[in-house]
């Protein structure tokens, strides 16, 4: 397995397209920081002006809002990630020698999603370069920003989950990204349905099955069980979904 | 070794491959012979466990393909047909990855991604990518991965196909070294390449075996008759009358270049009679030869004689 994921990786950081969307990625999410920080600056200067005592944290004010932008980036970008896979190895006829080595389906599946979360980690942690230059300039509550990165995390394993899943399903990439990406989407405006429903216990559960709601009380600083628990088992959800459509293999014939 | 019993597939309503049973024997090279759709990629797709049969079984060095699938594909290595590779990986990391996927300990890799790679002629193009290596080189990589584990059973789908002479004889050399102790089968529709290669040969043809023997008995054993062609100086119908007194010789006749063409029985091989005979009448041999049915040939009369009586 683990070499697997050490191929993955390799492959990931050889093609032209991850380097291609790291750098849209860090330029727009650049654009959210620079915006929070001017929005903050001319609070500051209001503040200044009118001699009203209250604080104006940086955590509601950019801190906030840079993750929101980011977490919606990371929803456009992960099916970009996610598409190859599984897809590739079917197009290019190597998924044969995957399969008649000895590696479990399980394996294949864990290998393939570590690989894909470690490397938008890695580029979720360059968005940290905005965090230390925020802290060149005036003091940042770290517990929050980590909570906030600890979120978008378990945000992108359940979005990458759904990738890996559609990834199975087809040979070709782009049918891949269109359904990882039409899939996700589904799941994030849930949470517009729930509200315009505004009661009953349907309302209640599409609120609760939206994407995007558990991530506010990592924004804010609170690790809620519920809230981790509610990424780590859609995840698993889709990885298991995933795995049963390799093994169907075997059965289908 | 290799066991096949009464194995089947279908795909929908047609079926790839009927009721086929046949052995691989420890330590040797068995060819696997057919017409293109015949069913032999579909055979050593379900040897590899890549597909499930719909009915029989296969069973690798005692390891059942279904039940103990990842035991039996640890004993096999196998070049799918095509050679499909990751063509952005370098020759060098791609064998390490295959090292450790096949389950090649940690601490034994890198020696044995460069003795492969060594056996394989591959030291040279170690940091090239795959996709940039012409098919020839393509085709040892794909090799190289089948015998990075050092499997002591070998499946091989067309393993020449697509490649120029050099390189074909390049790559049934290397066959020909993997193959000490090792249980081979490998498929091709190129004859002379079969019967250089291999111990024995399974000739298969619309999802069923015709015919599985030595190449040699094959090519004897299915004729009425042995044909002679002898060339002779000076006297040729005597030399014919000579030939034809001679027990044994049903018929002679003679071919539009002048060679006597003698059909005799099966039951022995009367070469030295006829030229005792005829070095003892004074007349010049200059070339004498029994022909055997080509594999060729061979294989066309079997797999026509199938679908005549079809």
């Amino acid at each position: 397995m683990r070499s697997l994921y050490l191929k993955e990786l390799k492959l990931y950081f050889t093609a032209p397209i991850f380097y291609a969307v790291a750098c849209i990625f860090l330029v727009i999410a650049g654009i959210f920081f620079s915006n929070a920080m001017l929005r903050e600056s001319m609070f500051a200067a209001q503040i200044a002006q009118y001699q009203v005592n209250t604080p104006v944290g940086l955590t509601e004010v950019v801190i906030q809002p840079v993750f929101d932008g980011i977490s919606i980036l990371i929803l456009f970008l992960v099916p970009l990630f996610s598409m190859r896979l599984l897809a590739e190895e079917k197009a290019s006829g190597t998924i044969e020698l995957l399969f008649t080595y000895p590696l479990t389906d399980a394996a294949i599946v864990a290998a393939k999603y570590l690989a894909g979360l470690t490397v938008l980690a890695i580029l979720i942690a360059f968005t940290g370069i905005y965090m230390g230059i925020l802290a060149f300039m005036s003091p940042v509550d770290w517990g929050v920003v980590l909570s906030a990165y600890l979120g978008l995390v378990l945000l992108t394993g359940s979005f990458l989950a759904i990738g890996l899943f559609a990834s199975s399903l087809t040979r070709n990439q782009i049918i891949a990204a269109a359904v990882s990406f039409g899939l996700i989407l589904i799941f994030w405006i849930m949470g517009g349905l729930a509200e315009y429903l505004a009661t009953g216990v349907f309302s209640k559960i599409l609120s609760e099955l939206a994407l995007l709601g558990h991530l506010s009380s990592f924004l804010k600083g609170m690790l809620v069980l519920k809230d981790a628990a509610y990424y780590f088992l859609f995840s698993l959800f889709f990885l298991a979904l995933t795995l049963s459509v390799l093994e169907s293999r075997r059965w289908r014939g | 070794m290799i066991t096949i019993e009464g194995l089947c597939k279908d795909y929908g309503p047609r079926s790839a491959i009927r009721d086929l049973s046949f052995e691989v024997r420890q330590g040797e090279v068995l060819g696997f012979l057919g017409p293109n759709g015949a069913g032999k990629t579909t055979t050593m797709k379900i040897i590899t466990s890549f597909m499930p049969p719909t009915s029989g079984r296969v069973s690798v060095m005692g390891f059942d393909t279904v039940k103990d699938g990842l035991k039996a594909r640890r004993c096999i290595g196998y070049l799918p047909e095509n050679n499909p590779l990751y063509n952005d990986l370098k020759v060098e990391s791609f064998l390490a990855f295959a090292a450790g996927a096949k389950g090649v300990k940690t601490g034994h890799r890198r020696a044995r991604v460069t003795q492969v790679m060594q056996a394989c002629g591959l030291m040279e193009v170690g940091h090239r990518l795959i996709g940039r290596l012409s098919k020839g080189f393509r085709q040892r990589v794909g090799l190289a991965q089948a015998l990075i584990n050092d499997p002591p059973v070998l499946v091989l789908d067309e393993p020449t196909i697509g490649l120029d002479p050099k390189q074909i004889y390049e790559i049934r050399h290397l066959i020909k070294d993997v193959s000490k102790e090792r249980t081979i089968i490998l498929s091709s529709h190129i004859l002379p390449e079969v019967s250089q290669l291999c111990d024995r040969v399974a000739i298969i043809n619309k999802g069923a075996i015709v015919a599985i023997d030595r190449p040699e008995n094959l090519t004897t054993g299915l004729r009425e008759h042995t044909s002679i062609t002898a060339r002779v100086g000076g006297n040729v119908a005597e030399a014919a009358r000579i030939i034809g007194a001679i027990d044994g010789v049903i018929n002679v006749t003679q071919a539009e270049d002048g060679a006597l063409m003698i059909d005799a029985s099966r039951d022995s091989d009367l070469r030295p009679a006829i030229v005792r005979q005829l070095v003892a009448a004074g007349i010049d041999l200059y070339e004498i030869t029994r022909l055997d049915l080509s594999l060729e040939e061979i294989f066309m009369r079997l797999i026509t004689e199938e679908e005549a009586n079809a």
